[in-house]
């Protein structure tokens, strides 16, 4: 295998990690028009509570599997109905703001409550090397990338098929008119929240898995943000998308430019994009009648 | 009749006929936004079931903002009824959320029909069925494309590439989705040529006969009058008339300050019409 697949192929694995961060940021955007900064700080507090976990359970998969559910349930669930809630109807910069705010408190919490040391995950599976057309693998790095389209694929049907997806769609375009409608939008943003949180919190694990639990995890999250507006920010395809175009880049780059570009690849890939279209490479465009 | 407050009008009129269920009932309500902007000022009306009443007026005398205190969402817009209440079938439904509103058979078309533009037809119209079940929500839709026969074959269309027209059935027949005993339509012939709007109330009409009862505001008097059984005229937050829709459309007054006309009901000049603020006696 040529080092140009080699690399393109990392590329796609690394990208689908912070596609599924970037589907967590448009999803809640797509429904509240919120950026969460805090979403690299949920996963990475989901991938700690997953690793206590881990330790005392002896690395048990289906324990594994509810405890990050749970705790991604919780965690999606008690910020909304606690931070974001009692915000609503004040400006977006206040709750954005906010969302920064609690990820500075994440990140300090999770150093005092935990330790700021990286850590081996310790899960029973997903170790194993496997090697498809002459590039080796982690059968871990397979499930990601099985749960990210997985994820893509569920989420796309949802928004498309399911009532509760259309009413999604709508809170994003009117959310005064879907109150009108019977639709309690609070209860819309709180099912956001609650998926995001999965999300985020499925690849804080699956990150952790692959490399070390550690704070290094919250940094995903900053790396994902491009993905996020590259593929647009309200939509939740376009940000997986975006994920594995900004990891292919990144780890082109890294492994044909130098080690240093790798970081900034992937921005100046979003700001050419965006130079030609502003709303991501998937976004929708606003119609306006005249 | 209830009373319209101090400044009810001189018509008078018949009052409507309450059916077994009470309906619609504003009483003394009064709102304010941002807590010192006074919107409303101690209105009183009903709508009867199986009636179309109207809510006269001109720009900025209220009327929007009653029918969203009636529909519960007020509080976006840093609005509050502060006091009277409003109550449905003998309900309080001041103070409880819109979607619990909407449940219980109020639902509001917006002025500008405010359609999710990004959604298709049937999509729009799936929202608002969205709090009945699955199969009522299909057999519903099948009835509202039965009121509304264009919409079918622009079922997978982008509602925001529809006409005006078009939009306004979309609208309506969202409303309808979630089978409302009180429907409330704010400025329904707003932007729309002639002919649609014909077609428009003319579907509004036909919603009585399914006895639904009908809220209208409008700014179009001799419209609005024309489907209406009953109307109220706001002028700054006031109820400042009310009656039969025929007795309204025979008022001297109705007829010179909302429908243009003179004594001899021949169309005023401009220039006449112009100075009627300075003329209008009941708010002197």
């Amino acid at each position: 295998m040529s080092y140009f697949w080699t690399l393109l192929i990392y590329g796609v694995l690394v990208g689908a990690l912070y596609g599924l961060v970037a589907i967590a940021f448009a999803l809640i955007y797509k429904v509240s028009r919120v950026i969460n900064f805090a979403q690299g700080e949920m996963m990475m507090l989901v991938a700690y509570i997953a690793y206590s976990i881990a330790l005392v359970t002896d690395g048990n998969l289906y324990i594994q599997i509810a405890t990050i559910i749970a705790a991604s349930v919780v965690i999606g669930a008690i910020i909304e109905r606690v931070i974001v809630r009692p915000m609503l109807g004040r400006s977006t910069f206040s709750i954005v703001m906010l969302t920064i705010a609690l990820a500075v408190f994440v990140r300090a919490f999770v150093g005092l409550f935990w330790d700021t040391d990286s850590h081996r995950y310790p899960i029973a599976v997903g170790g194993e090397m496997v090697s498809i057309f002459g590039v080796t693998f982690l059968v871990s790095q397979l499930v990601l990338l099985a749960i990210f389209f997985a994820t893509c694929i569920g989420l796309w049907a949802f928004l498309k098929y399911t009532i509760a997806g259309i009413a999604m769609r709508a809170t994003a375009s009117d959310p005064a008119v879907t109150m009108l409608m019977g639709i309690s939008v609070k209860r819309l943003y709180s099912i956001a929240w609650v998926i995001s949180a999965v999300i985020s919190g499925m690849a804080g694990v699956l990150y952790a898995n692959i490399y070390h639990v550690g704070p290094s995890i919250g940094s995903i999250g900053t790396r994902a943000f491009p993905a996020a507006i590259l593929g647009g920010l309200d939509s939740v395809l376009g940000a997986g998308i975006g994920g594995i175009i900004i990891g292919v880049v990144e780890n082109l780059a890294g492994g044909y430019i130098g080690s240093g570009y790798k970081e900034i690849a992937g921005f100046v890939v979003v700001l050419i994009v965006l130079m030609f279209r502003p709303y991501g490479l998937f976004g929708e465009r606003q119609i306006e009648r005249v | 009749m209830l009373k319209s407050g101090p400044s009810s009008g001189e018509l008078g009129g018949s009052a409507p006929v309450a059916a077994a269920r009470a309906g619609l009932e504003v009483a003394n309500a009064q709102i304010f936004y941002d807590s010192h902007v006074e919107a409303v000022r101690d209105i009183s009306f009903a709508v009867p079931p199986g009636q179309i009443v109207c809510l006269l007026g001109s720009n900025g005398a209220g009327k929007s903002t009653t029918l969203k205190a009636i529909s519960g969402i007020l509080f976006p817009e840093k609005g509050m009824l502060v006091s009277g209440s409003i109550t449905y079938d003998g309900r309080r439904i001041d103070r409880v959320e819109a979607d619990e509103v909407v449940r219980g058979g109020v639902v509001l078309v917006p002025e500008g029909r405010r359609l999710f533009i990004n959604l298709t037809v049937e999509e729009n119209l799936l929202v608002g069925g969205i709090s009945r079940s699955a199969a009522d929500r299909r057999a519903q839709l099948e009835r509202v494309y039965d009121q509304f026969p264009e919409l079918p074959e622009h079922r997978h269309r982008i509602s925001g590439y529809l006409s005006g027209g078009q939009q306004q059935m979309v609208a309506i027949g969202r409303a309808l989705m979630s089978n409302p005993t009180l429907l409330m339509l704010d400025e329904p012939s707003l932007g729309l040529a002639p002919k649609i709007v014909d077609s428009i109330f003319e579907a509004i009409v036909q919603l009585r006969s399914n006895d639904m009862s009908v809220l209208l505001v409008e700014q179009n008097a001799h419209l609005a009058l024309s489907v209406a059984d009953f109307g109220y005229v706001m002028e700054r937050g006031r109820i400042v008339f009310d009656g039969s829709a025929n007795d309204l459309m025979e008022s001297p007054e109705i007829q010179e300050f909302y429908l243009g006309m003179n004594a001899s009901k021949q169309r005023k000049s401009l220039r006449h019409v112009k100075h009627y603020k300075r003329r209008k006696r009941w708010l002197s």
